[in-house]
């Protein structure tokens, strides 16, 4: 019991460590390259915003980013326009056709920014290092989950039932990273929070498996026949979603499908140990829950013991 | 003396029509609600206009009420069996698990494709008076019907015996269904709307479509089928 | 058709046992019955009587151990098995949309009883219920029901009987028909009633068994029961209340 308990913390800090370590090394390292050879259709370019935009903005602060571009600065009931050279908390600097202009933030009332391209530095594109990765993590342990139910369905032993739950608990628990991560890369990338794109939908749809799962384990008095239901559950609902998966490929697409293998060797880096990182968390999370199961498991056997 | 498995699986089948044409609870809950579902529609299109072209969503329609009148219909239809223990009583006969099933299944097909062949009728005519439709690919649709009922009926069994056990009962077969009944209903909708709408490019979305379905409908009723033997006996 | 020899036991459990998990249903039972017996089954609820006939009925499975019912294993030839034993329960196990011919008729087919027709007709007749038989059974007496309910369990001619408290909630002409029934079928067939009536269960059996907590208590054939220890025994059991 010990050491399976020493096993899942050593397991989740380095699942931590690796985790924040790519984290920061796709901050830090893989540096702001244009992720160019990831193609999305229609929307944008790459995963780097590309395209007119006309940008309000509100604190001067915020125009930093924007240096040499087109704005529209409006101050003091006036409205002036020119090329950004600078900007901070206190004030900002246009060229204008006029000459330089410096006004002070306290003057500062709103700003427009026009442009046909940014070169943002690309927050969006790290969520990149933590979707996938969470993404695979979570179709994997529903792999297991359907496993073990097939060994409970066979066998009625109550272990496999336990390490089914298990692995569902931890399967949620990623389906639920990704989707947040999802969501934000969404908004990053095409500007709207949500929109019912196939996978996107067809990952709704496992979501709403995963949760299925437990409500119908919470419905059911009787354990043997809340085991049996739901390994059954289980099972269907991983014959079912690569179905769902595969009948997303009829319909043309937005999510951003890697075109060409390889990353560059930062990236690529990063993208490695992120992978293992979070396999390392979904083993210790695991393994945590396991711990936790068979130590209840065993007070219940001594309690019935004593009632004999 | 010999029990036969087709002797029990017509017996079986048999019952459950008496049982339904003497009550016609079932269908008559079923015909009702489709048509309850039917003045929701209007009303929820109502301020819509006439700016679309009703050919577009009727499949989507169509099968929205399809999939709730079915699930309304699978879960009356096992409550009868739980009622008096009657299950039990089935599962003491020398009868194979699996014969029980496809009965079971058989029997809300039918009930379903009945409610399916009544409602299309009354909402062609309450939503699709003066559209266009082209015949040809109009007598496609029954195929859709029995490609998607069947997938419901088989699915739905299934979990229908599960849920009925539940305290959930009505929504946990509902949060079970939909889920899992997605890619069908996908497929179902993708081929009625090519048939609905029709023109020189329907035959091959319609056909895509049904390979959807009838894909889904094989892998999930043998997956089925060999669940229920370990379910039912629960 | 398994021939076994004429002095084989009708029923034989083996260290059956039905847990999941820590809690056990059933906990090593072991006992024989020979046949043409009648096997009173007496316990506390929760000590595992209905999980025991369930068991032996083929409607749930032993986690470990063995139970044979003539000469049967309840795992392995459970569908043999099913046509050879019946079950009355407090459940009266109809159809009530059907009517009582109709409901007979269906199980009679599902049993692949040979003229279901008259086997039915017979059947009917004799649980005296004939005049009710076009009637549905929704409209049926909690004691008709219960006589109906042992016409199907009939229906196939088994040769072990078992009964789940089959007198509960009847009226005392259904009582005296059912009491009729089991003695005119007494001779040939072997019983296994699960009973909370001390007296009747008594009276009626040749070997009696008090369960509880899973655990067998007492397997005795009637005629080595001491009635006052019996009695004794029964009171502590029963006593101490929920397994």
């Amino acid at each position: 019991m010990k050491s399976q308990t020493t096993r899942a913390f050593v397991a989740l800090v380095i699942g931590g460590v690796l985790t924040l370590g790519a984290f920061l090394g796709a901050f830090f390292w893989a540096g702001v390259p244009d992720f160019g050879f990831v193609r999305t259709a229609e929307r944008v370019e790459s995963v780097r915003y590309q395209g007119p935009f006309d940008q309000a903005i509100d604190e001067t602060r915020y125009l930093q980013n924007f240096a040499g571009y087109d704005v529209e600065v409006t101050a003091g009931g006036e409205t002036v326009r020119g090329e950004l050279i600078e900007a901070d908390e206190t004030h900002v600097t246009l060229a204008t056709a006029d000459g330089e202009v410096r006004l002070s933030a306290a003057e500062f009332d709103s700003a427009r920014v026009r442009g046909s391209s940014y070169g943002r530095p690309d927050w969006g594109q790290k969520i990149f290092y933590f979707h996938v990765p969470a993404a695979e993590i979570s179709f994997i342990v529903f792999g297991f989950a359907a496993f073990y139910s097939l060994r409970f369905i066979m066998t009625k032993k109550r272990e496999y039932d336990i390490r089914a739950r298990i692995s569902m608990e931890v399967t949620l628990l990623f389906i639920m990273l990704t989707m947040a991560t999802g969501i934000l890369w969404t908004k990053a990338a095409w500007g709207v929070w949500w929109d019912w794109e196939p996978r996107l939908t067809t990952y709704f749809i496992m979501t709403l498996l995963v949760i299925a799962y437990f409500v119908l384990r919470n419905s059911v008095e009787d354990e043997e026949r809340r085991a049996l239901y739901a390994a059954a559950f289980s099972i269907l609902g991983f014959i079912d979603a690569p179905i769902s998966f595969f009948i997303t490929r009829l319909i043309p697409s937005n999510h951003p499908v890697i075109e060409r293998g390889g990353l560059e060797p930062p990236m690529l880096v990063s993208f490695i140990i992120a992978q293992i990182g979070m396999i390392a968390f979904g083993y210790a999370i695991y393994q945590l829950r396991m711990g936790e199961m068979l130590l209840k498991d065993r007070i219940e056997q001594a309690k019935t013991q004593l009632e004999r | 003396m010999a029990a036969s498995s087709m002797r029990q699986f017509r017996a079986m089948l048999r019952k459950d029509i008496v049982m339904e044409l003497r009550t016609k609870e079932m269908l008559m809950s079923m015909g009702l609600y489709s048509l309850l579902t039917m003045v929701v529609y209007f009303v929820a299109l109502s301020q819509a206009g006439s700016a679309f072209d009703p050919r577009d969503i009727a499949a989507g329609l169509l099968w929205l009420a399809f999939i709730f009148t079915s699930m309304l219909g699978l879960n009356r239809s096992l409550v009868h069996e739980k009622d008096q223990g009657c299950l039990e009583a089935l599962l003491l006969s020398p009868v194979d698990r699996p014969v029980i099933f496809f009965a079971k299944v058989i029997g809300n097909l039918i009930f379903l494709l009945i409610v399916e062949a009544l409602t299309i009728p009354v909402f062609a005519f309450l939503f699709l008076q003066g559209s266009e439709m082209v015949t040809s690919s109009l007598a496609l649709i029954p195929l859709v019907l029995v490609g998607g009922s069947i997938g419901i009926a088989g699915v739905g069994t299934l979990l229908a015996t599960m849920s009925v056990n539940t305290s959930g009962k009505d929504f946990v077969l509902a949060m079970l269904f939909i889920p899992l009944v997605y890619p069908l209903l996908l497929g179902a909708v993708t081929a009625t709307g090519a048939a609905i709408v029709g023109g020189p490019e329907a035959l091959g979305v319609f056909w895509t479509g049904m390979a959807w379905v009838f894909g889904y409908d094989v892998i999930m009723l043998l997956a089925s089928y060999g669940l229920y033997e370990f379910i039912v006996g629960a | 058709m398994g021939e076994r020899e004429p002095s084989a036991p009708a029923l034989e459990v083996r260290e059956l046992t039905r847990a999941f998990g820590v809690r056990k249903a059933l906990d090593e039972v072991s006992f024989s019955l020979p046949e043409r017996a009648f096997l009173s089954v007496f316990g506390p609820n929760g000590a595992g009587k209905t999980t025991l006939i369930k068991v032996l009925t083929t409607l749930l499975n032993p986690t470990s151990g063995e139970a044979k019912v003539l000469g049967l294993d309840v795992v392995a030839d459970a569908v043999e098995m099913r046509k050879r034993i019946g079950l009355i329960s407090h459940n009266p196990l109809l159809y009530p949309d059907l009517t009582a011919e109709e409901n007979l008729l269906f199980f009679a087919e599902m049993y692949g009883v040979d003229e279901p027709h008259v086997r039915v007709a017979e059947l009917l007749e004799a649980v005296e219920l004939d005049h009710r038989r076009l009637d549905l059974t929704r409209t049926f007496s909690r004691g008709m029901l219960q006589r109906l309910s042992i016409a199907r369990a009939l229906l196939h001619r088994p040769e072990v009987l078992f009964l789940d408290e089959p007198y509960s909630g009847l009226d005392p002409h259904a009582m005296d028909i059912l009491d009729g029934l089991i003695a005119q079928i007494r001779g040939d067939h072997t019983f296994v009633m699960i009973s909370h009536d001390l007296d009747k269960g008594l009276e009626l059996c040749s070997h009696a068994l008090i369960l509880a907590r899973g655990r067998v208590v007492l397997f005795e054939p009637r005629t080595a029961i001491d009635e006052r220890v019996f009695r004794e025994t029964y009171r502590t059991t029963v006593g101490m209340g929920v397994a």
